[in-house]
């Protein structure tokens, strides 16, 4: 028997975000189909990367990332060289040192890095807060302030701060809200609800539904977003419909196949490379299950995930 | 599954004020009506004109135009006998948000009501009895079976057939009950779409009572697989029933608000 191809169709799709400003925007989500099935419709928008840099500079980076940056001394630098790397979408500032339990500079410090990053880049900007519930819930409103006019997507809202940050990005300053929810299926939806009653245009929000190394309780990130997809697409839920971002190098260059240094793991191999396959990995795998961008930080993993996707749509 | 769609009975012209704001074409109380249901979660409106037999056809086209426009062309249920009148309807509709449904046709005199449809592209309700109500199942899955051969023979789709047992009164045919229940069963493991006026059941009880016997029979409902139902969305208690039965059965994926989306 002949084989007839039968396109999957869903009457519903996940709405497109575009992120920036004047000319240089990314839009992110508006397919109909589970990620790259390009066999049932043509894709719409391909997924996007982010490259990560942080205000703590080239503190703690690897040395090939380190070898990358080499000659940028400040944070313009560093951002200009982030936007120009092959294969990036846009550059997302985090924020780390402002962490209370960490660096815990002042909002004021960590809103003059925002700024002078802003003014070195035009490309698309996503900013990161210190992870701090309450720490976040003061400083991204600021950043959502003195951005003004980028279109920048602010990540992220939390279910404690949701109202001062959502109603801050959302509606007073008009960026694109990030909704940040810990590989909760039920609490990404839950989030996406209260922000919209906040009075959030729905098509202004992108979850983070949260993200994990491979390897590292991985398999409840895959489902998580697999269930996501299925209920916006198959059930039409428009409070799962919004495009989903996943810092991915946060969470790779942590683990120990990426800190362990050579002396230590001699059989391990080069920990650069390591490093690097960690974080192709896991972005190779959060697009698979349904990541409409990724974050990453070394230019090789940049480069080999921007080459995957144009290899599958 | 899809959620449980909701058609909203209160645009009826049993209600006095509906049936005088559709005579003098009043567009006011059938707005604010319609918005009362949009708001608590209907998905569907039936438009109920009577027989209107003298304007049907200029009534039916200006209040789906009129709801069309008012609420981003919300998905309407024609609700009349006079034919013309859903058909001066479907001419005006816009299907955007969805096909329109023909309320209604049955196995009797009604039956061309499933030609009208499927010459339409639209939904039809189509009840399970010839003038009278069906005495037992055997007679319930004969007209079933029946609408459905034609429906299916005019080329429509299964999907677009939607049955309907005709739920009956608790006080007068309170051994009936459970029947209409497994009639509702045998549609849902045919994998037919069903629907009927499920407040029927309580006619006749205090108003206090209603709300409770409706909702503990959406949700037995439910259970056996009907995957619709014309009530009135104002009741709330109805209501949450089906939001919760919709997360029980997996329709929806739950959130703390799922009450308030």
């Amino acid at each position: 028997m002949p084989f007839n191809q039968k396109p999957q169709k869903f009457n519903a799709k996940i709405n497109s975000v575009t992120i920036g400003s004047g000319d240089k925007t990314v839009t992110i989500g508006g397919d109909s189909t589970f990620p790259f099935y390009t066999f049932d419709a043509p894709s719409e928008n391909c997924p996007k990367i982010g490259v990560e840099i942080s205000d703590m500079g080239l503190e703690g980076v690897s040395e090939g990332i380190k070898a990358y940056y080499d000659g940028a001394s400040t944070m313009a630098d560093i951002a200009k060289k982030a936007a120009a790397m092959e294969g990036a979408d846009f550059v997302a500032l985090i924020l780390e040192g402002g962490d209370p339990n960490g660096e815990n500079k002042s909002i004021d410090e960590l809103i003059a890095v925002v700024k002078e990053v802003a003014d070195a880049v035009d490309c698309p900007l996503v900013v990161e807060g210190c992870k701090n519930v309450e720490k976040d819930a003061e400083l991204l409103p600021k950043v959502a302030e003195v951005l003004q006019g980028r279109n920048a997507l602010i990540l992220s809202e939390k279910e404690e701060n949701y109202k001062a940050i959502g109603a801050a990005a959302g509606l007073a300053y008009n960026q694109i809200v990030g909704a940040e929810s810990a590989v909760d299926i039920n609490l990404a939806k839950q989030l996406n609800v209260v922000t919209t009653q906040l009075g959030v245009d729905p098509k202004k929000i992108v979850m983070n539904i949260g993200s994990a190394a491979a390897g590292y309780g991985y398999e409840y990130v895959v489902s998580t977003m697999d269930r996501i997809k299925g209920a916006a697409l198959g059930q039409n839920d428009n409070m799962l419909q919004m495009p989903i971002i996943t810092p991915v190098s946060a969470e790779t260059w942590g683990v120990k196949e990426a800190t362990a240094s050579e002396a230590d793991m001699p059989e391990w191999g080069p920990q650069d490379e390591r490093g690097i396959d960690m974080e192709i990995m896991t972005a190779a795998a959060d697009l698979a299950a349904g990541s409409d961008a990724v974050i990453l930080r070394h230019p090789e993993s940049v480069k080999t995930i921007s080459k995957m996707i144009k290899a599958l749509v | 599954m899809a959620k449980f769609v909701v058609i909203g009975e209160r645009l009826s012209t049993t209600a006095p004020a509906v049936n005088k704001a559709f005579m003098e074409r009043d567009p006011e109380p059938i707005i604010k009506r319609a918005k009362q249901q949009l708001d608590a979660g209907a998905t569907y409106l039936d438009v109920n004109i009577g027989p209107a037999e003298n304007d049907g056809e200029d009534l039916m086209k200006w209040a789906v135009q009129l709801l069309q426009s008012e609420f981003d062309n919300v998905p309407l249920a024609l609700d009349t006998t006079n034919k013309k009148a859903i058909e001066a309807g479907i001419s005006v509709y816009n299907r955007s948000k969805g096909k329109p449904i023909v309320n209604s046709a049955d196995a009797g005199d009604r039956i061309s009501n499933i030609d009208l449809a499927a010459a339409n592209d639209a939904i039809v309700i189509a009840l399970c009895s010839s003038g009278m109500i069906a005495s037992d199942n055997d007679e319930r899955m004969m007209h079933c079976q029946n609408m459905l051969e034609r429906g299916l023979g005019l080329g429509m789709e299964a999907e677009d057939l939607w049955f309907d047992p005709l739920f009956v009164v608790v006080k007068g045919m309170q051994e009936k009950q459970m029947e209409v229940l497994e009639a509702i069963k045998m549609f849902s493991d045919m994998g037919l779409n069903s629907t009927g006026g499920l407040s029927n059941n309580s006619n006749g009880m205090p108003k206090t009572i209603r709300p409770i016997m409706d909702s503990a029979l959406v949700a037995m409902a439910m259970m056996q697989g009907l995957t619709s139902a014309i009530v009135n969305p104002n009741d709330l208690r109805l209501m949450e029933t089906i939001k919760s039965c919709d997360v029980f059965k997996g329709n929806t994926l739950y959130a703390d608000s799922y009450l308030e989306i």
